[in-house]
């Protein structure tokens, strides 16, 4: 009966992840719109829908009714799984961020996580290590010169910031002396780790914009320099699974950062769940800002930013974390 | 009886992903093949209760070491050979030797490395087994000389990779 | 779950066969690059294998070799991978069957 009632709550867990991410990338897709408008001094979608709610709505039946074209030459199978692998890591890295506190259900506690994990965040960092395939893969099998060094900048591009982005995190996870998200958020009762963790926190979100492939960092997938990079030869429901899972990175990202960084759905008054959702828009927020403000890096620049800045960065704040928490405890 | 499932989709996973990688043309597929065994190992190394070293495993072998596999064989742009087993006498000695070696370990397997006080049932695990936190402890205690010289090699790995694979400019 | 319902003798057993595809795999694929793929199919084998029993003696040793033997594998790889470069950009080939020659 326990395991009856673990597994139906599991599933609809599941189901809630998976439907929440499915309907909230069509409102970030319209919250850029019309944030981007405004910061640049015009309205935004504002015809399909009131304010221009169901554009997106409108353009994925667009995308959804486009001729699904297949280059000649191109390994079909994968280029069949490519984007499907972008998007399965995207929800697998989810899997492990806690929204809420315990809620009761039947009379029986569920804790507002899909899983528990005491390794979480290196599940994390492993599935979106993995993501790399996505994106290396879909512009190999493309069979066409533009998508396959978008997809092999893109993909050193991620690979060197993932370095960065795991010794930050490390920093927070030696002040917790625990891998797992929950027991991370759950430290953060009377303060959140952005406090001593400034410069873990401002490294670690440096490291996901990249990641994520996002402006600034968006050279290897920007329309003016290598026509759309690696998912060029895509189109209709292939191109819209890669526009959901940069989305859904952009999600795991911002997700990863509150749970770490920023006590999860930790805060006075309003109910946990709440309180996760608030923090998430503006960390999308942010990310939107940031697309709208700065010039893109050149590439070159972008690599030698990681390489260079970022992770001797990381590297020295970690040694200082490690000095204080061993002077601390000895 | 989800971990007799479990063992039996990784089990055959890891199988079917491994006679793929072995028999087929295209280099690509053959390291996609090879990710879908280091996955399916992952998975088994979670039902074993190594859950830090599963992560390791999709962390550092199937998120970098393939990916690192990947961007050779793209860059070198290796087509697969035409006949695809090296001919002649030599296929039949390599099968022949593989069976051969594939009976012994069998043997071994199935009569227990002849040691009678293998037990019949699993010993009762010490909480925490498996774990990050005892990984740690026993790593930094035991085996912090190995841990050392792993450290040495890596950077030995590092600088004679970029040696080997620099252009000399003249 | 209480104790483990799966006998060790199939994860060894598992373990064995893909020791054997590797070595197969070795013996007798001519490119270069499968020739590598199928050696860290043996390691990988290897690495089931030590997991299990670090699973039977309830030991962690086990999984501290297997933590050893995958940094020495990306090592392993790393420099193994440069020498596969170097030779392809002189040879123009990655079939063993054809670099079995010192002089090109």
């Amino acid at each position: 009966m326990d395991t009856a009632f673990f597994l139906v709550t599991s599933l609809v867990k599941v189901l809630i992840v998976l439907g929440f991410v499915l309907l909230g990338v069509p409102l970030i897709v319209w919250m850029e719109r019309k944030v981007l408008g405004h910061m640049q001094d015009r309205i935004g979608p504002q015809r399909v829908g009131p304010y221009g709610l169901l554009q997106t709505i409108a353009d994925g039946i667009k995308l959804f009714f486009k001729e699904d074209v297949i280059p000649a030459q191109a390994d079909r199978v994968v280029f069949f799984i490519a984007p499907a692998l972008s998007v399965i890591t995207a929800f697998a890295a989810l899997s492990v961020v806690p929204f809420g506190d315990t809620v009761r259900v039947l009379g029986r506690d569920v804790p507002l996580y899909v899983a528990d994990v005491n390794v979480a965040i290196l599940w994390v960092l492993g599935t979106t290590s993995m993501g790399v395939y996505g994106i290396v893969l879909g512009g190999w099998a493309s069979n066409s010169k533009y998508p396959l060094l978008g997809g092999l900048r893109s993909s050193a591009q991620m690979i060197s910031y993932e370095l960065a982005q795991g010794i930050s995190l490390v920093s927070v996870i030696l002040m917790a002396g625990t891998l797992s998200l929950t027991a991370i958020v759950k430290q953060q009762e009377h303060l959140w780790y952005i406090v001593p963790q400034f410069f873990a926190f401002a490294i670690y979100l440096t490291c996901g914009i990249a990641e994520t492939n996002r402006a600034p960092f968006d050279l290897p997938e920007a329309e003016t320099e290598l026509v759309a990079g690696f998912h060029t030869e895509f189109s209709s429901m292939k191109f819209a699974l890669y526009f959901l899972a940069e989305y859904a990175n952009m999600m795991v990202v911002s997700a990863i950062a509150i749970s770490v960084f920023l006590g999860g759905w930790r805060g006075p008054f309003l109910p946990p769940v709440v309180w996760f959702l608030i923090k998430l828009t503006l960390f999308l927020f942010f990310y939107i800002w940031l697309r709208a403000t700065f010039p893109r890096l050149r590439y070159d620049q972008l690599m030698s930013f990681g390489w260079k800045v970022l992770l001797p960065a990381s590297l020295l704040n970690l040694t200082v974390t490690a000095l204080v928490v061993a002077l601390g405890q000895g | 009886m989800i971990e007799a499932f479990l063992f039996a989709m990784f089990g055959a996973g890891a199988i079917a992903f491994a006679l793929g990688m072995v028999f087929r043309r295209n280099p690509v597929h053959c390291a996609l093949h090879l990710v879908g065994v280091l996955l399916s190992v992952s998975g088994m190394f979670v039902l074993l209760n190594a859950q830090f070293i599963a992560a390791i495993q999709i962390l550092v072998y199937a998120g970098a070491i393939m990916v690192l596999f990947l961007f050779v064989v793209m860059l070198l742009n290796v087509r697969g050979e035409t006949p695809l087993l090296t001919p002649g006498a030599a296929k039949g000695f390599g099968f022949f030797f593989a069976l051969i070696g594939f009976v012994e370990l069998l043997w071994v397997v199935l009569s227990r490395g002849g040691d009678e006080a293998v037990p019949e049932r699993l010993p009762a695990l010490p909480s925490g087994f498996g774990s990050p936190a005892e990984i740690g402890r026993v790593l930094y205690s035991t085996w912090l000389f190995p841990f050392e010289v792993t450290s040495i090699l890596l950077l030995i790995a590092v600088v004679g990779a970029v040696v080997l694979a620099k252009r000399k400019f003249f | 779950m209480a104790g483990q319902t799966i006998p060790l003798e199939y994860y060894q057993l598992v373990a064995a066969l893909l020791f054997t595809i590797g070595v197969v795999g070795v013996l007798v694929r001519r490119s270069a690059l499968v020739i590598f793929m199928s050696i860290e199919l043996m390691l990988n084998a290897v690495n089931l294998s030590l997991v299990a029993f670090s699973r039977l003696h309830a030991q962690m040793d086990g999984q501290i070799i297997v933590f050893f033997v995958m940094s020495v594998a990306a090592a392993e790889v790393a420099v193994g991978l440069a020498i596969l470069v170097a030779i392809f950009r002189n040879r123009e080939t990655a079939s063993v069957d054809e670099v079995h020659l010192l002089k090109g």
